[in-house]
């Protein structure tokens, strides 16, 4: 019996080493053939754990998309975080009246879309005033311009309604680029756009777009960029959607990409070790931030939502964040005019919230309150925040329901129109469309008609005079307007319509080979490739 | 009418036995009893049981295993032990009623089908049929997806893929009694439906049907710890195996402890039922075919 | 044996049209509002009015049933939310991926699983045989997804063996092209002679297939082990005994030939579970196929998607299991008289 059966299995066996072999092979193969990276690079690979690209429209598009998009597109200034002042980028120069309401823009020349055709005043203005138009993104921030006019072939000039700091708004990273209006012709430029076409200036255009796959976008270098190619550059840009952070510190660890969007804090930590790597802590002009509710809900009570911001241990989850977290005093962020240490804030005092919940019959040992919090699937960061929160609202007999929602779906969520179908806490980071803390105070607070970014959905009379005068202080009364901001931050910490979290320290790994590399937080998580340079690795 | 067939005290014997040449049995059994235990006694044995409820250490997160921290602590400080120890009520709890919600379904339906056969028996077993067109886990899935996360609609939606497998089993050992013809002679000598069914039938299946349930335990604890996995069961901060797979997957590389002692206590969990379920078919329904998910 | 192919085939059709009116159910039991769970939390409320048409959903419920299965046959199987594609289309976009790490990890399972359960039924009792058996509870009772974590950190993170992330090398396939037949890599660089990109889709396709692998592998080996140990024991082969042949003979001619008509049975069914399976290490492995389009569409509450993949699936599953009893019918005489 033996014998045969041997035999007989032998035949099996045979074929189950020939696979084995094979496979030994291929796991060989593999190993010997390594990257196949030269010694200097020519392609920049940018791992990002989210689709890219959400919008393709530069006029509408307000959110990742422009850690491509700032690639292909070029803005007329751009913003120094390390001056803190704003640059020449597609206009080279440019003056402004004394009462702030004309500014004069003079063009740089010989600068030519990706389409072929010559950027002029004209084409500036109808980009501009394109944008405006639609009115969707970020198209306030143009809010203060009345008119603009063309009185040469590179000179544009802006009328504005009020006084506004123009030259930082048009250094704007959402909703100011300068994109041919002509590029489809007589098709619809918005289709066209969602297409996957661009009509930039920038340093790159759009080679291949693979909606949903890993490999999502490919830009390829625009041989007539205005700045030129001379010197060392990378010529080609991938995006590599990976979603979990540990892959990502694998693909980084081993040479395969060249810069990681985010990665958890455990992560970060673990790689500065790397030889081959190089780490980056950047303080962002970004917070962890969660509106509350003023509609609807149980928060629509301001005792109610006091006691909430009593309730968090904000100590412990910027302790647990190991370095990705510093704690926030007010809504602006450090980094920008406006930001004060000397506000007031909420601290972790769990005996003030049980008694502000009970004088309300809320708290232990009365009723238990329900509350529904959502945040953006796959963010380990928000995870171990509302993992926290919960644990700190337990104690206080409020039951925190956590749901995780992919972004799109989260957003819409808190934007229904059944006011019932809408959450009683959002999660996100915030971060500025140009660096201004507008972007706090009018874009997340200011009255809105159908949601948008204003998802604590508040809504003050006072507070939305007081912002809509804002921008014009800033404009021509610096000191003012400082005063100005410290007002409104003293109503948002006295009417608690969004928590601030932590501020956000980005935590950037690369490759030592990315040579020059610096994050401006004021583009957040945006790379600009053309400014790197390509080291032997 | 005392036909029934008893487990005589013979029979007993036989079993153990069988044990005794049949250790995978005795290891699955032992592993599988400790587990109950384990999870009846959670209180007293975690060392932080607060943890698996509702605590958070938010300065003592990531700490890696020690003396104080046998497993070490995860993301917000909660001690791993206490939370796999109390783990091990969790899964059992979502199997023991999967179970029961499949034989409350399943056991009344294949009864039905098997003991009064045409008309009835071709439709229940059509829908059966239906329901086991699709993979359990994938049925499950989509069950899970469409309904709000949590411990019961995970509990649900498994049982609505599992249901059918008792169905089909009592309605075979149903069949297989009905037609004989001293069951005939019952019903002409007037006595009722339900007394053959209870007298006769029913005693007859429990031995297939407790090799069934030994069988599925662990491919529901399998189940249920990959809708955890995918987010669709037990949301934070309950002290789910899968859950804290899931929750661990970022630090995984750095802090390993996160992912392998959970996953560790799963796959002991249904390796322990699984050698039980093998053991007892071994013993009790020796010509049983091997059951696949 | 055309009747009882016959047969199959009309009682197929039967749980095809129960199939599809499970799915039915299943995505109409989304608490709220049917037409915004179709239509997804972005749409418009004139959105809603529409697709309220299209699903019939005024109409009484059998109207409705009836417009699904006409939307089913006839390919509209609905809007993904999250890709705002047709879903049928993101599901041929998926599925290769997903075939092909299956039908990789059915190969290991049958090249170990079947030897092992050969060994296993040749040597009943003895250390041998109860290794084995271990092994496939082993494989059956390994939580899938941890398996797969585990072997990044090993094969991955430890050992630098293997690659962790996709289904090729981006880099590669941008130097070499892949053009694409099948959907498949492996076979797509076969068909096309492209070596590096054959090796590095064989290379990223090693790791994910080997987990995979691990369930059917243990449920094969079982179920050899079981059917030739039970064949062993049946009359004719008793008869076969009686008359003087050789043990050694009774194995070789009878055991092992209808041993492979259960195997062939069970690759139907490991098949599915394999399918399903994918789902949890797709994620893991940022493998592109039904799985990652089932997570992403979790989600994203994208409710057509959802009911799109287990739809898929379960016909795939009645198709597969149609074949496999028409298979197993021409293998052995029995079950075509029986």
């Amino acid at each position: 019996m033996e014998d045969v059966m041997i035999a007989r299995y032998r035949g099996f066996l045979a074929i189950g080493l020939l696979i084995a072999a094979g496979v030994a092979v291929a796991v060989l193969l593999a190993g010997c053939g390594g990257s196949s990276a030269g010694p200097v690079s020519t392609t920049f690979t940018y791992d990002t754990y989210t689709n890219v690209m959400v919008g393709w429209d530069p006029s509408t598009e307000n959110s990742n998309s422009i850690i491509a998009l700032a690639n292909v597109y070029d803005t007329l200034t751009k913003y120094n975080d390390e001056t803190k002042e704003v640059e020449p980028l597609l206009a080279t120069s440019w003056t402004t009246s004394p009462d702030a309401l004309t500014w004069t823009f003079q063009l740089r020349p010989n600068v030519y879309f990706h389409t072929g055709r010559l950027m002029t005043a004209k084409a500036v203005k109808a980009a501009i005033e394109r944008t405006i138009r639609l009115n969707q993104g970020a198209a306030y921030i143009w809010a203060a311009v009345k008119s603009i006019d063309t009185p040469s072939q590179d000179t544009v000039v802006f009328h504005l309604k009020y006084p506004g700091p123009l030259s930082i708004v048009a250094s704007a990273g959402y909703g100011a680029y300068i994109f041919d209006t002509k590029a489809s012709g007589s098709e619809s430029l918005a289709k066209w756009f969602e297409a996957a076409h661009d009509a930039g200036t920038g340093p790159y255009t759009v080679q291949t777009w693979n909606s949903g796959q890993e490999t999502e976008l490919v830009l390829t270098s625009f041989p007539k960029y205005w700045g030129g190619w001379s010197g060392a550059h990378y010529k080609r840009i991938v995006f590599r959607v990976v979603k979990q952070d540990t892959t990502a510190a694998q693909l980084v660890g081993s040479g395969q990409v060249d810069f990681v969007q985010r990665i958890s804090p455990a992560l970060f930590a673990s790689l500065k070790t790397n030889p081959q790597l190089q780490t980056l802590s950047v303080p962002q002009l970004m917070n962890l931030i969660a509106p509350l509710n003023c509609k609807s809900g149980p928060l629509a009570d301001l005792t109610m939502r006091k006691a909430i911001a009593y309730a968090i241990d904000y100590k412990g989850i910027i302790a647990a964040s190991k370095g990705a977290a510093s704690p926030s005093i007010g809504i602006v962020p450090p980094g920008l005019w406006g930001h004060s240490d000397t506000l007031p804030t909420y601290s972790y005092d769990t005996a003030k919230a049980a008694q502000l919940l009970n004088s309300v019959g809320y708290g232990p040992g009365k009723k238990a309150m329900n509350l529904t919090l959502t945040y953006t699937q796959g963010d380990s960061s928000e995870q171990l925040v509302t993992s926290i929160m919960k644990s700190n609202l337990a104690k206080l007999n409020v039951n925190l329901r956590v749901q995780p929602l992919a972004w799109p779906t989260q957003w819409a969520k808190a934007q229904s129109t059944n006011l019932s179908d809408r959450q009683d806490i959002f999660m996100m980071y915030w971060w500025p469309d140009y660096a201004d803390p507008y972007a706090w105070l009018g874009g997340l607070l200011a009255t809105e008609k159908t949601p948008y970014w204003n998802l604590s959905y508040f809504s003050n009379p006072q507070f939305d005079e007081m912002a809509g005068r804002l921008e014009g202080v800033a404009a021509t009364d610096m000191p003012q307007a400082i005063d100005l901001c410290r007002q409104m931050q003293i109503i948002a910490y006295e009417q608690m319509p969004v928590m601030v979290l932590y501020n956000v320290t980005g935590q950037f790994v690369a490759l030592k080979s990315v040579g020059n590399l610096h994050v401006n937080p004021a583009y957040a998580y945006v790379v600009f490739v053309y400014d790197l340079e390509p080291l032997p690795s | 009418m005392t036909d029934t067939a008893i487990l005589a005290p013979s029979r007993l014997a036989v079993v153990r036995g069988h044990l005794r040449g049949n250790p995978l049995l005795l290891v699955g059994g032992i592993v599988a009893t400790a587990i109950v235990l384990i999870a009846l006694l959670a209180p007293l044995l975690a060392p932080y049981p607060a943890d698996a409820v509702s605590a958070t250490h938010p300065l003592s997160v990531l700490l890696p295993p020690s003396m104080s921290h046998w497993f070490g602590t995860d993301q917000v400080g909660r001690d791993i032990l206490s939370r796999v120890l109390y783990g091990a009520r969790v899964s059992p709890l979502i199997a023991v009623f999967v179970i029961l919600i499949s034989c409350v379904i399943g056991i009344p339906l294949g009864l039905a089908a098997g003991y009064f056969g045409g008309v009835i028996d071709e439709v229940i077993m059509r829908v059966t049929d239906v329901f086991l067109a699709f993979p359990a886990l994938l049925l499950a899935l989509a069950f899970a997806a469409v309904l709000p996360p949590s411990l019961t609609s995970t509990t649900l939606a498994i049982a609505i893929a599992w249901w059918p497998w008792y169905t089909r089993l009592l309605r075979g050992q149903a069949a297989s009694v009905a037609g004989r013809p001293y069951v005939e002679s019952c019903r002409t000598l007037g006595i009722s439906r339900r007394r053959i069914i209870f007298r006769h039938i029913l005693p007859n299946a429990i031995t297939p049907l407790i090799v069934e349930i030994s069988l599925d335990v662990g491919g529901v604890i399998l189940t249920a710890a990959a809708l955890s996995f995918l987010g669709l069961g037990a949301q934070d901060p309950t002290p789910d195996w899968g859950l804290m797979v899931s929750e661990g997957q970022s630090y995984f590389m750095t802090q390993w402890w996160l992912v392998t002692f959970p996953g560790l206590a799963i796959l002991i969990t249904a390796l322990a039922f699984n050698l039980l379920g093998d053991g007892l078919r071994d013993v009790l329904d020796p010509k049983r075919v091997v059951k696949l998910l | 044996m055309t009747r009882y192919i016959a047969r199959r085939i009309v009682l197929a059709i039967g749980v095809v049209a129960g199939v599809v009116i499970l799915t039915f159910l299943i995505a109409r039991i989304v608490p709220g509002d049917p037409a915004v769970s179709w239509a997804g939390p972005h749409a418009p409320p004139s959105q809603f009015a529409q697709v309220r048409r299209e699903l019939g959903l005024d109409r009484p419920m059998v109207v409705q049933i009836i417009k699904y299965f006409e939307g089913v046959l006839t390919g509209h199987w609905g809007t993904s939310i999250h890709t705002h594609q047709p879903v049928l289309s993101d599901l041929s976009n998926a599925a290769p991926a997903s075939l092909e790490l299956v039908l990789a990890a059915l190969l290991f399972a049958i090249a170990v699983g079947v030897p092992m359960g050969l060994i296993s039924a040749a040597r009943p009792g003895r250390l041998v045989d109860h290794t084995i058996r271990v092994g496939s509870i082993f494989g059956v009772s390994m939580p899938i997804f941890w398996m797969a974590l585990i072997f990044q950190l090993l094969f991955f993170q430890k050992l630098h063996l293997l690659p962790v992330t996709g289904r090729y090398d981006p880099n590669v396939a941008f130097a070499h092209p892949l053009h694409a037949y099948t959907g498949m890599a492996v076979i797509d660089s076969l068909l096309s002679g492209n070596w590096p990109m054959l090796e590095s889709s064989l290379s990223h396709l090693v790791l994910p297939a080997l987990v995979v692998a691990a369930y059917p592998a243990g449920v094969i080996a079982r179920m050899v082990r079981a059917t030739v140990l039970d064949t062993l024991g049946e009359t004719h082969v008793q008869m076969v005994r009686a008359l003087g042949f050789s043990e050694r003979t009774v194995f070789a001619r009878f055991a092992m030939k209808l041993a492979w008509s259960p195997v062939a049975a069970v690759i139907a069914l490991v098949f599915a579970y394999s399918l399903v399976n994918t789902f949890l290490v797709e994620s893991i492995f940022n493998w592109p196929g039904l799985g990652s389009y089932a997570a992403a569409s979790i989600g994203s509450l994208d409710t057509p998607a959802i009911t799109g993949v287990t739809l898929l699936i379960a016909l795939v599953y009645v198709f597969a299991n149609l074949i496999v009893d028409v298979v197993q019918a021409i293998l052995d005489p029995r079950i075509r008289l029986g």
